[in-house]
């Protein structure tokens, strides 16, 4: 390769724009992947996110709804208000079933404070009479006797929760009535909608050891407590642990959620988050882990980034070729038939013409360095050296 | 005769013996050595510069050794 030649000089600049270019992709590809896995795992987390809240939005309506239905119901409304237990089963129990079947795990009915006792559970008929333990949800309805819902540990579990007042036909209160949904059926509710993984975690700071045993003990579940120092396993839909494994505060988990990793198992690609989970009073108790397999969307990302890798550098080579071989049919024939008819001549071949190819710059060489040669030719005709 | 003209001699042969283009042939030797050959005869004078120039050009292009 000669270096002094401009065609190899060419060559090299092109080349070197060769290899910027698909390098310059190439990182380009990489920072932009890199930029669309993480929104595609920040999604991920805030989508299950946005699935929690709206399962949790609906469940509370339904069981508005159905606590509204009941309270009116004057056959119930009697029977509690005459604290008739056995007449109050005999009306509930057959709802409770079917109730239970649409996910409402817990139904309870108080009597009003102060003594604010269990006058009947649903899910637990053998125990009643029992002080409520100390709750935010009782002491916001004993405070306002109105509607309150939202997220609570109670002696039956973590649950979404209603409680309401009731009524007698004069329209005083007689107590109140409580539904709740177990949060750890949602994330099963989760997972057969979307596919991923969950796990629910509660934070043992704001759990009574005892309530956690006695729920466990309601639904025949092993009592996990001593499991971990800080946190309770509520629920998982996968078997491992590895799914909230979590070193750190969860109550400086950011309200939208946070990715914790992006992991390869085998050919698939996961992201794994969590978002806080907070409780009636606002206190972040526990936090929910999503595992989501992102491996189509994965390798859809990657064949795209291959694709417009493979583009580019056939399109800049094809772009080298193109140029090199314009350069080639406009300048460099050109020159090496002017060279070779230059040669010709001193030769000794007056005859050999140069090729006028167009009105370029080189077309315009070309046509001076053939008037040059033709005074040249006439020149030599002249000479007496060449006439004898 | 001049040393000029036995090398102009020795290449024209070399040239017909190997069946090159003349022209071409005696333009690049021509170029190298400043002097057209045509303008080479017996009585041209020997200038050892343009001797030892076409001598150059000789072994550079035909690869003979004058």
């Amino acid at each position: 390769m000669k270096w002094n030649l401009i065609r190899t000089k060419v060559l090299a600049a092109l080349a070197a724009c060769l290899v910027v270019g698909v390098g310059g992709t190439l990182v380009l590809m990489q920072y932009s992947f890199a930029r669309n896995s993480q929104a595609l795992a920040v999604e991920s987390v805030s989508g299950a996110q946005k699935l929690f809240t709206i399962l949790e939005t609906r469940e509370i309506s339904k069981m508005t709804a159905v606590s509204e239905s009941l309270i009116v119901n004057s056959l119930v409304r009697d029977a509690f208000a005459a604290r008739d237990r056995n007449r109050l089963i005999e009306l509930t129990a057959p709802l409770y079933s079917r109730f239970k079947s649409q996910g409402i795990t817990n139904w309870s009915f108080y009597t009003p404070e102060p003594d604010a006792a269990f006058f009947l559970r649903l899910h637990n008929l053998g125990k009643f009479g029992d002080i409520s333990m100390k709750r935010f949800m009782v002491d916001e309805i004993a405070r306002t006797h109105s509607i309150v819902a939202g997220n609570e540990l109670a002696r039956a579990g973590f649950a979404v929760r209603i409680l309401r007042p009731i009524y007698d036909a004069r329209g005083k209160e007689t107590g109140y009535l409580e539904f709740g949904e177990e949060l750890g059926q949602f994330i099963h509710a989760m997972k057969s909608q979307t596919g991923d993984d969950y796990g629910l975690l509660l934070s043992k700071k704001f759990m009574d050891q005892q309530a956690w045993a006695d729920s466990n003990a309601v639904w025949n579940r092993r009592d996990n407590w001593n499991d971990n120092p800080d946190f309770v396993v509520a629920d998982k839909t996968t078997a491992t642990e590895s799914i909230m494994r979590f070193q750190g505060n969860l109550a400086a988990v950011p309200d939208q959620g946070k990715v914790l990793e992006r992991f390869r198992d085998g050919n698939s690609v996961f992201v794994r988050g969590l978002f806080p989970i907070r409780d009636a009073a606002g206190n972040v108790v526990g936090a929910m882990f999503v595992v989501r397999d992102i491996s189509s969307v994965y390798a859809a990302m990657r064949r795209t980034q291959n694709i417009l890798v493979l583009l580019t550098v056939v399109s800049l080579t094809g772009g080298i070729f193109l140029v090199l071989t314009l350069l080639n049919r406009l300048v460099f024939r050109r020159l090496r038939h002017i060279i070779a008819v230059a040669t010709r001549v001193v030769g000794g071949d007056y005859e050999s013409e140069i090729r006028v190819g167009s009105d370029d710059e080189v077309g315009q060489f070309e046509q001076l360095f053939e008037q040059f040669r033709r005074v040249f030719v006439d020149l030599l005709a002249h000479m007496p050296e060449l006439q004898g | 005769m001049s040393r000029l003209y036995d090398l102009k001699v020795l290449i024209e042969n070399k040239i017909k013996a190997d069946g090159l283009d003349a022209m071409a042939v005696k333009g690049k030797i021509g170029l190298r050595t400043g002097k057209m050959l045509a303008f080479i005869n017996p009585d041209t004078p020997d200038d050892p510069e343009t001797v030892t120039k076409l001598r150059q050009a000789a072994k550079d292009v035909l690869n003979i050794n004058a």
